[in-house]
């Protein structure tokens, strides 16, 4: 288990691990070896390894549900519902602005320069971010762009979504935890038999 | 197919124009780029007599009496696999006309063998040989072009849709070489080649090692494209699913999910426990580790002792801790602490303000009253007793009953 100290006390602390976030642990979680023993021990915590239907992202769960745990959860659940519009409408933003033809996915780079340069120039873009940005998610009191993109991208670094490989220089790298996130989605989708579609119309073809 | 023929003035014929017409490939090389990239040529930018120079060497046509005069389709393609411009570039996937031809070929030599004409026979070989040639590079140029179209990711198209209707017809063309190369009969090749070893040496183990190569290398672009395909729609599906979904919400605004977390059958999806920070200690009692242990703590870094002047505790300007500001609140309270030490040493009662302006102090009246009622209060409780605070005090106004104090005056307690 000794080996594994870093990467358990991540776990703890309530991280996501994937290949992005780090890929030596990712891989060590991959391994159904692994996973006992840390469920082995993990077990007196209450905690065990979870991870989303296509196993490209690992967190730690409750092994058993008290009522606190359960408690615990619900807060949980109610933060991640309050935050998926905030959340999707970046995705989104981020698609927009960098003109590309797919959603961002785990492994994708964003240069923040790039995004306010493209952001400045086009009205209707500011006025979105702006909206974005004073979201009770993210939260920002600034008029100022530069530092809305930069405290939006911060709350996502924060909450896992984001890497940003040096301290110092302005770039991101998209996690798995966007994953989960879409998997969060999909599910509910599912569930609430929701009338939100994922597959394209068929097109007549004449 | 140019006809065959072994005499000299009319080979010498074809070469004759066959150089002059590439020539003028080279010679409106621009005009001719431009009309690839335009879809037509622009007649303007030739001379009359070059125009028909290039209509009778089939490099132009015009498709239609109402269209503007083009590149052949031949030419286009020419140009659109030397620039591998996968927009443009065509894969032939026709073997059956090919092998027909070899099939011709292997006939007509055998023929010509036959009757002993060696010159025909020769130039019979030559021909077979680029057939033979020609259908392994037909493979080649198909797989370079896809092989070209999947590294770049489709990158020539832009949207996903097209990226998809692209990846489609790729497989559709792959499916359709692989379909070619299983019309390849080997034994077929082999009965054509018996009993000589020159068209052995071409149609069996050239032509086999050539396409067998090929056939690995077309499984291995299907598995691609399969995998790309899968990407794609991967990723279409999640963009949709992103603006559907944010639509939903927008439209539903108090939206609320059901409340998974209270299931009893917890959706692991929403299992996701708080967070536990380790907190460690330094293990005081391992006598081992004490030499380590004195190290560490030599090493950090030391801090600077900040040394702040003892300022009263009711002090309004605690927070500043500039220094000329705490100078003038320790001379403010020493002037307070000889106010009281006078008030001792009479024994009477002594007001605030006259001793102020007896000692001409410089402290504002307020600001010398406040601190003496700070000192005041902030004597022990015993202390306290020893001394009698007299307020001075008035009414605001007629109207307001509020208090305000104009002196303090202070005096030792009767004992």
């Amino acid at each position: 288990m000794l080996q594994h100290g870093p990467l358990l006390e991540r776990l703890l602390a309530g991280d996501f691990i994937c290949r992005i976030t780090d890929e030596d642990a990712y891989r060590h979680l991959s391994n159904e070896q692994t996973q006992q023993d840390i469920n082995h021990y993990l077990r007196p915590l209450n905690r065990r390894l979870v991870s989303n239907d296509d196993q490209s992202v690992y967190f730690l769960g409750y092994y058993e549900l008290s009522k606190e745990a359960r408690e615990q959860l619900s807060q949980q659940f109610a933060q991640t519902v309050q935050s998926l519009l905030p959340l999707l409408e970046w995705l989104q933003l981020v698609q927009e602005t960098l003109g590309r033809d797919s959603a961002l996915t785990a492994g994708d780079t964003i240069k923040l320069q790039e995004f306010v340069l493209r952001t400045e120039d086009n009205q209707s873009l500011r006025q979105r971010l702006n909206t974005l940005a004073s979201d009770r998610f993210f939260n920002s009191q600034s008029e100022q762009l530069d530092s809305q993109v930069k405290l939006i991208f911060r709350r996502l670094k924060e909450h896992g979504y984001l890497l940003q490989p040096h301290a110092d220089r302005q770039y991101y790298i998209v996690t798995g935890k966007i994953d989960y996130l879409i998997d969060v989605i999909r599910f509910i989708r599912d569930e609430e038999h929701l009338p939100v579609e994922d597959t394209p119309q068929q097109e007549a073809l004449l | 197919m140019a006809p065959l023929d072994p005499t000299p003035g009319i080979a010498s014929n074809l070469f004759n124009t066959g150089a002059e017409r590439l020539a003028l490939l080279g010679k409106y090389h621009k005009q001719l780029m431009q009309g690839y990239l335009d879809g037509y040529v622009d007649e303007t930018a030739f001379s009359e007599g070059a125009l028909k120079k290039l209509i009778a060497a089939r490099i132009l046509w015009r498709p239609d009496e109402q269209q503007p005069l083009a590149l052949r389709p031949l030419v286009s393609e020419l140009i659109a696999s030397m620039v591998a411009d996968e927009n443009r570039r065509q894969i032939n996937a026709d073997v059956a006309e090919k092998l027909e031809q070899i099939r011709n070929r292997v006939q007509a030599y055998r023929d010509a063998q036959y009757k002993g004409d060696y010159a025909v026979a020769e130039l019979q070989l030559q021909r077979l040989t680029e057939h033979v040639h020609d259908l392994s590079g037909q493979f080649e140029e198909a797989i370079d072009s896809l092989w070209h179209r999947l590294n770049s990711d489709f990158g020539f198209v832009s949207s996903l849709d097209d990226k998809i209707r692209e990846n489609e017809r790729a497989q559709k063309q792959l499916r359709r070489l692989l379909d070619g190369l299983d019309l390849l009969d080997f034994t077929e090749l082999i009965e054509l080649s018996e009993g000589n070893n020159h068209l052995r040496k071409l149609l069996v183990s050239q032509l086999q090692s050539q396409l067998s190569s090929h056939h690995s290398s077309l499984l291995e672009v299907q598995k691609r494209l399969v995998e790309l395909l899968a990407k794609f729609r991967q990723q279409q599906s999640r963009s949709l699913l992103i603006s559907n979904m944010v639509a939903f919400l927008r439209q539903h605004p108090k939206y609320q999910p059901a409340d998974y977390p209270n299931r009893s059958e917890l959706p692991d999806l929403f299992n996701q426990a708080s967070a536990i920070r380790p907190q460690a200690a330094i293990a005081l009692d391992k006598a081992s580790e004490r030499q380590i242990l004195a190290e560490l703590v030599r090493a950090l870094p030391r801090q600077v002792a900040v040394t702040l002047s003892d300022t009263p505790s009711a002090s309004f300007s605690e927070l500043l801790q500039d220094e000329e500001i705490a100078a003038r609140q320790l001379a403010l309270k020493t002037d307070v602490e000889n106010f009281y030490l006078r008030v001792i040493d009479r024994g009477g009662s002594l007001s605030a303000l006259e001793y102020l302006t007896e000692q001409q102090l410089p402290w504002d009246c307020e600001i010398w009253l406040y601190q003496i009622l700070a000192e005041y209060q902030a004597l022990p409780v015993a202390e306290k007793q020893m001394f009698q605070l007299q307020r001075e005090e008035s009414p605001a106004s007629a109207v307001n009953s509020l208090y305000l104090i104009r002196d303090i005056s202070i005096g030792l307690q009767a004992a």
